[in-house]
């Protein structure tokens, strides 16, 4: 186990040339690979002799065309709406139904067998009752973005509290503290970390299903740009051009979920483990 | 404790990556609280901006719109040449299309009234009558425009030729399927004879080039893209071997037809009048393949203007009226084929008050720009 304190030191004495050195391959390292990857990519492509596949350089064409014809950013916002929003509720809905599932045993025994029969069944299959229940308006993939990811929050933020010390519990109620404070105060807190990580990973779940949830008939998102590419005969540029946009602010949001661990209420969390 | 993949390195994070969080201001429950409350808002209102024009004039009409489903086929051509003209000639339209990419979301938006007017397969229309649901046709969509393909190097060159050759069709209820049902037969073959395997059409060309299909079969505009891209060859087209043949039809719910009769009839009407615009002149052709192709099916306006005049009854928009030869030729090939099971009949799932007589059908009254 290494504490922050611990780290703090280490980097401290470390002289200054090698940690530059350390900064520049951080980024160095990442780009070559990406430039190894676009370079093999290329080349199979020619070598294949397949006009269908397009070439980086293709996709970056149709990235350009995207943004010149205002069709980017309007696509972006879409899917940011919708996964926003299919994420928002189901944190909403997931960290305090999986705390209480964590916390009162006879609740996790009546509801976790439901949970677990609905966890592993895809997106994809409750596209009808999704359209039935929300016709072909922004509610339909909202609840599909929502079911994807509701599921993984709940069972991270149950087996949080499974995994508590106990201590904390334990001291929380000599101090005297009533059932809803111990919850906000103490087990909520206490949780946390573990609440972070699962909402990082449903997060990516949530942006991973935009493209299924986008082929309901709605018309705009990066899905829908993938789903009308196939309409437009041989525009596969489009196609990778979307997949390119999707994995690019999949990357961003991680990255942003991430910060969350710059914050003392988390770190503490991560830091102690061993 | 365990710790989670890829967090065994957040320890060694110098104390200075923290100061935003140490500083009282920037605590967890503000930061995210704040920032979670400004995102939502932020992404509300660009989306309701950019994509849904919340915020545009829409000219407070109380009238009654409805929302009528298509799929980017030719076989639906007449719908967005409709609305087009409508908005060109009165600023709006009664109706506002939805475009779908696959059968079964447009079918499940009927269903759920989401689309209580649609576009939508014959067999479907039928089947979906013999379940109990209350639609009714009430004009069709086209005549012809459906076709065959296979690979310019295939040795495939007559129907005999596809047994046990890989077929794909768009669906359970295609009519593409009844129309290879019937050339199979005359021949003496059966379904059983080939591979039928079940594809959405836009996905039909690139199986075929990659060889993952021996030919495939849907509406246009897919077939002439095979054609135009120089890798397919037209083992028969609709026209040459099934004349008049229908696939797709206008449909609308029982509830809409009680409620809102008017509006049925003069969506009808402009249909027809749509149907009759396309097939008055070529110049009309290629105009509709212009704004069409850039303004509802996103697709290459120059494949949409081949497969509108190379030949130019490849596909046609007129004599629409539903007929009972018609539709019992196709309940009888579909219960034969297993598609139907034959309990729903013409009167059942037609309603012919609504189409017009051919000869009295008026074209719309709008020449294009860019003759």
């Amino acid at each position: 186990m290494e504490s922050v304190v611990n780290g703090t030191r280490a980097e401290t004495a470390r002289p200054a040339a090698p940690r530059a050195k350390r900064d520049w391959l951080r980024l160095a390292l990442p780009c070559g690979v990406g430039l190894l990857f676009l370079l093999a990519w290329d080349l199979s492509v020619r070598f294949s002799g397949s006009d269908l596949f397009p070439k980086p350089m293709d996709v970056a064409r149709a990235i350009v065309e995207l943004i010149q014809h205002g069709l980017l950013v309007k696509y972006v916002v879409a899917s940011l709406f919708r996964v926003s929003w299919g994420f928002a509720l189901a944190t909403a809905a997931g960290v305090p139904f999986g705390l209480v599932l964590g916390w009162y045993t006879r609740a996790a025994q009546a509801f976790n067998p439901l949970i677990q029969i609905f966890r592993p069944i895809s997106p994809i299959a409750w596209i009808p009752v999704a359209i039935l229940w929300f016709g072909v308006s922004d509610a339909a993939p909202i609840f599909l973005i929502f079911l994807a990811s509701v599921f993984p929050i709940t069972v991270s933020a149950m087996a949080a509290v499974r995994n508590m010390q106990p201590v904390y519990v334990r001291a929380a109620k000599n101090f005297g503290l009533s059932e809803w404070e111990l919850f906000r105060q103490v087990i909520f807190r206490a949780c946390l970390p573990q609440i972070i990580t699962g909402l990082r990973i449903a997060l990516g779940i949530a942006w991973l299903v935009v493209v299924a949830a986008e082929m309901i008939a709605v018309n705009s998102g990066l899905g829908y740009l993938i789903i009308d590419a196939r309409n437009a005969g041989k525009r596969y540029d489009l196609v990778v051009a979307g997949m390119l946009m999707i994995g690019l602010i999949g990357l961003g949001l991680d990255m942003l979920v991430r910060k969350l661990e710059n914050f003392d209420e988390v770190r503490w969390g991560y830091a102690n483990r061993s | 404790m365990n710790c989670p993949a890829g967090q065994s390195g957040l320890g060694k994070r110098p104390l200075n990556a923290r100061a935003m969080s140490t500083s009282p201001f920037f605590s967890l429950r503000r930061t995210v609280g704040g920032f979670a409350i400004f995102w939502l808002v932020g992404v509300t209102l660009l989306h309701g901006w950019m994509n849904l024009h919340l915020f545009a004039h829409t000219g407070g009409t109380k009238e009654y719109r409805f929302r009528i489903g298509f799929l980017p086929v030719t076989c639906h051509l007449t719908c967005p040449v409709t609305d087009f003209i409508n908005r060109q000639q009165t600023g709006t339209s009664i109706f506002d299309p939805v475009r779908f990419n696959g059968w079964p979301e447009l079918k499940e938006a009927y269903l759920s009234g989401y689309t209580p007017a649609t576009f939508i397969l014959a067999p479907m229309a039928i089947a979906l009558r013999e379940q109990g649901v209350k639609i009714k046709i009430v004009y069709l969509g086209h005549r012809d425009g459906s076709a065959l393909m296979v690979r310019t190097d295939s040795n495939i060159y007559k129907i005999d030729d596809l047994r046990g050759k890989t077929i794909a069709v768009p669906g359970r209820y295609a009519n593409q399927r009844l129309l290879l049902y019937r050339e199979l037969k005359a021949r003496g073959m059966t379904l059983d004879d080939v591979n039928l395997v079940e594809m959405p059409p836009p996905d039909m060309p690139t199986a075929l080039y990659s060889r993952a299909v021996d030919a495939i079969s849907s509406g246009e505009p897919f077939m002439g893209q095979t054609e135009l891209d120089g890798y397919g060859r037209c083992l028969y087209q609709a026209k040459d071997v099934w004349p008049g043949f229908i696939s797709c039809v206008l449909a609308v719910s029982e509830d809409m037809i009680r409620d809102h009769r008017p509006q049925v009839q003069e969506l009808v009407n402009g249909i027809a009048a749509s149907g009759k615009w396309l097939d008055t002149s070529m110049d009309h052709r290629m105009e509709a393949a212009q704004f069409v192709s850039t303004l509802y099916y996103n697709q290459n306006p120059r494949l949409l203007a081949y497969v509108l005049s190379k030949p130019p009854d490849r596909v046609k928009y007129t004599n629409l009226k539903p007929t009972r030869a018609n539709f019992e030729e196709i309940e009888m090939l579909g219960k034969a084929a297993g598609m139907l099971q034959g309990t729903a009949h013409f009167d059942d799932y037609v309603d012919t008050s609504f189409a017009p007589d051919d000869d009295k059908v008026v074209e719309q009254n709008y020449e294009p720009k860019t003759q």
